[in-house]
């Protein structure tokens, strides 16, 4: 059965399904959320009101049989948070089911009666549209439990905690995992917002009896299968009992701060002395002594990579998952911050308000900045979550996230691109990052740049990665790989084996060649990259961005980041080099 | 840990010195600057000065290219990396 689009209409309480049209039948996830939301979302619409739609998609292979670490859900609409397109995706269980249901796309659009709020229950029935007045006002905690009760064969539950529900520019959308916890967030952007626009505080999705995932020619689709995941499970980040199984993102923690580029209390220092005490390696010797969490958690099932933990508290217990590195970076680190225990909390709150913990922990080194709190006051960062679950008056601004709350406080060392703050990674001392944070649309994203062989990528011998020059050429092939790796389902760490393994990349290309009926040939990762970077950028582009918008903040020019005391100093001109091609 | 070396000590002499194999040596600082990365050489004969703060991490440690793209390097693991390919996640044979 061909792929459909879902339409739901909330105004109306309908649905419906559509075959998808030939312009979009070619992309998956972050692919189709953005030509859809380009297509469909008026540029200048505000992002809370009739207008903006918000659009879920799985990736091409998601919910294929036995894709290895492919749970991607893509999320896509006009963000509250930037002003601009936006695409977060997120692990957990929802991409395969959606999948199997037969569908490409979920179209949420219009606006309910006031004050109304809904559970959507989507089966391959359809869907129904329930009262959620059982669970308004809840966190996701305790929404993803009485959903589970509620209906039947441990659906997916995509929701929002009270951040959405107050549509605060950082709420996020939260999927469940495996255990029905919430913590896999599409976090950035602040689309949970988007969703509460829609009177939507919770979405079930059952596959039960779904007509699965089409493969079209399933002997290439197998072929590049075994290759990939032969990839992943022989690279040493990505192999059980590599750097990613062991650790987590948070093995970053150590050699970041090392390299000096770990942006501490606000983005005014390279490297901070309590690193060790936030990293992957004492989430890991926490488990081991407490018992209770583990390390090597899969976010859904048919992760072979499992970079996931489950932190256990003081007396053993389970508490969270997952503190990954940036969540650890932004609670921690960026708020002078050394106590994994408060980091752990911090990220609870984070996973059952709804935030987005990049933001949030960025808010709060902005507030201790303008001087509500000291950098380094554990327990007051943790009690700044109470006044947001009060929604006080600055609970809601600092729901809003980093350049609210610097107006609030009179901050000027605000570290954001299109109104979105930066994850770890400094860029003043790591200049690649910088160059992708400035110029892609997404507003500041650490995850908008991977890196794939260069032979891939076109750029072998034309620039040198190792001088300043063609970072330009670099960043835009990076961004053009990533969307495409967005659009796959796939899981971004299989971008590690497909650089260094270069059968990875062609199992890659196949499997997705497989599922969509292509030949493996007819693929180019970057140029089909590069047309979905096009769409966003032109969505921008009539939202009223401009070349003024691709730029980092003034504070990096002239503030010398130790220990290496570096400014940022890439030309204006080099920075519009990156999507000169567009003109 | 804080170590005493002879005056004409390397990187070698200091691997040596808590008996880790540079097989499983991944990647290494020294004063907060890179010198080496997993599978390369480059750091080995580097002589260290009175002081220096080293950092050394396993094999096991990633960091993707995209985040280590424009940090401070040692001229040696520069000219090691142009003959190996800067952009490789590692520089291990799997």
């Amino acid at each position: 059965m061909a792929r459909k689009i879902l339409r739901i209409n909330m105004g109306a309480l309908s649905f419906a399904y559509e075959e998808v049209p030939g312009k979009w039948a070619k992309w998956g996830g972050r692919g189709l959320t953005s030509v859809i939301v380009a297509d469909e979302v008026d540029p200048t619409c505000h992002p809370l009101g009739p207008n903006n739609k918000l659009v879920i998609a799985p990736g091409w292979v998601s919910g294929a049989p036995a894709a290895p670490s492919s749970g991607r859900t893509s999320f896509g609409g006009k963000s509250p948070l930037t002003g601009g397109i936006k695409e977060s995706n997120s692990g957990g269980i929802s991409a395969q089911k959606i999948a199997k249901l037969g569908l490409a796309a979920i179209i949420i659009e219009g606006v309910p009666e006031k004050g109304k709020w809904y559970t959507l229950a989507i089966t391959k029935d359809g869907v129904s549209f329930d009262s959620a007045d059982d669970i308004l006002g809840k966190g996701m905690y305790e929404v993803d439990e009485i959903l589970w009760k509620k209906f039947s064969n441990e659906p997916a539950v995509i929701g929002i905690g009270q951040a959405g529900e107050k549509k605060l520019s950082n709420a996020g959308i939260s999927v469940n995992d495996p255990e029905n916890k919430p913590g896999r967030y599409a976090g950035r952007g602040g689309l949970g917002a988007v969703m509460g626009a829609r009177g939507i505080k919770a979405i079930v999705v059952d596959d039960t009896d779904g007509p699965g995932v089409e493969v079209a020619n399933m002997d290439l689709f197998k072929t590049g299968r075994k290759k990939l995941t032969d990839a992943i499970m022989s690279h040493d980040l990505t192999k059980p009992g590599g750097g990613l199984n062991l650790y987590g993102t948070n093995v970053l923690m150590n050699i970041i701060n090392e390299a000096g580029g770990l942006p501490t209390r606000n983005f005014s220092a390279g490297q901070f002395e309590g690193a060790s005490l936030i990293s992957g390696e004492m989430v890991a010797e926490m488990v081991e002594k407490r018992g209770g969490g583990m390390t090597g958690h899969g976010c859904h099932a048919g992760c072979i990579i499992k970079c996931s933990n489950i932190y256990p508290d003081e007396k053993g217990d389970a508490l969270v998952s997952c503190v990954e590195y940036e969540t650890a970076w932004a609670l921690g680190a960026n708020c002078g911050i050394d106590d994994l225990d408060y980091v752990a909390q911090m990220t609870y709150q984070c996973n059952d308000l709804g935030l987005d913990s990049i933001e949030a922990g960025n808010t709060i080194a902005i507030a201790m900045e303008g001087g509500a709190l000291e950098f380094g006051d554990k327990v007051g960062a943790l009690g700044l979550f109470d006044e947001i679950r009060k929604m006080s008056p600055l609970g809601r601004i600092l729901g809003q996230g980093v350049e609210a709350t610097a107006k609030a406080y009179g901050v000027h060392r605000v570290p954001t691109v299109k109104g979105q703050s930066m994850p770890a990674y400094e860029p003043r001392a790591i200049k690649g990052i910088g160059v992708t944070y400035a110029t892609t649309p997404m507003g500041a994203d650490h995850t908008a740049g991977y890196t794939i062989a260069p032979e891939i990528a076109g750029v072998s011998g034309k620039v040198d990665p190792l001088t300043d020059e063609g970072k330009a050429a670099l960043s835009l092939t990076f961004q053009a790989a990533t969307a495409f790796i967005d659009s796959t389902g796939y899981c971004l760490f299989i971008a590690f084996p497909i650089l260094d393994i270069e059968t990875g990349f062609a199992g890659m290309v196949e499997s997705v060649a497989g599922v969509m009926g292509l030949e493996a040939d007819g693929i180019d990762a970057i140029e089909m990259g590069k047309e979905i970077l096009k769409v966003e950028r032109n969505f921008n582009k009539q939202a009223g961005f401009t070349s003024a918008d691709d730029r980092l903040p003034e504070f990096m020019r002239y503030e010398k980041l130790p220990p290496h005391d570096v400014v940022w100093t890439m030309p204006d001109e080099d920075l519009d080099e990156v999507f000169a091609w567009m003109d | 840990m804080d170590l005493d070396l002879p005056e004409d000590a390397v990187i070698d002499t200091l691997l040596q010195e808590i008996s880790l194999p540079s097989t499983e040596r991944g990647y290494l600082f020294v004063n907060a600057v890179l010198y080496d990365a997993p599978g390369l050489y480059a750091s080995r004969n580097e002589l260290l000065q009175e002081g220096a703060h080293i950092g050394i991490f396993s094999i096991r440690h990633m960091w993707p290219y995209q985040y280590r793209d424009g940090i401070r390097m040692s001229d040696s693991l520069k000219a090691a990396m142009e003959e190996s390919g800067p952009m490789q996640n590692t520089y291990r044979k799997i």
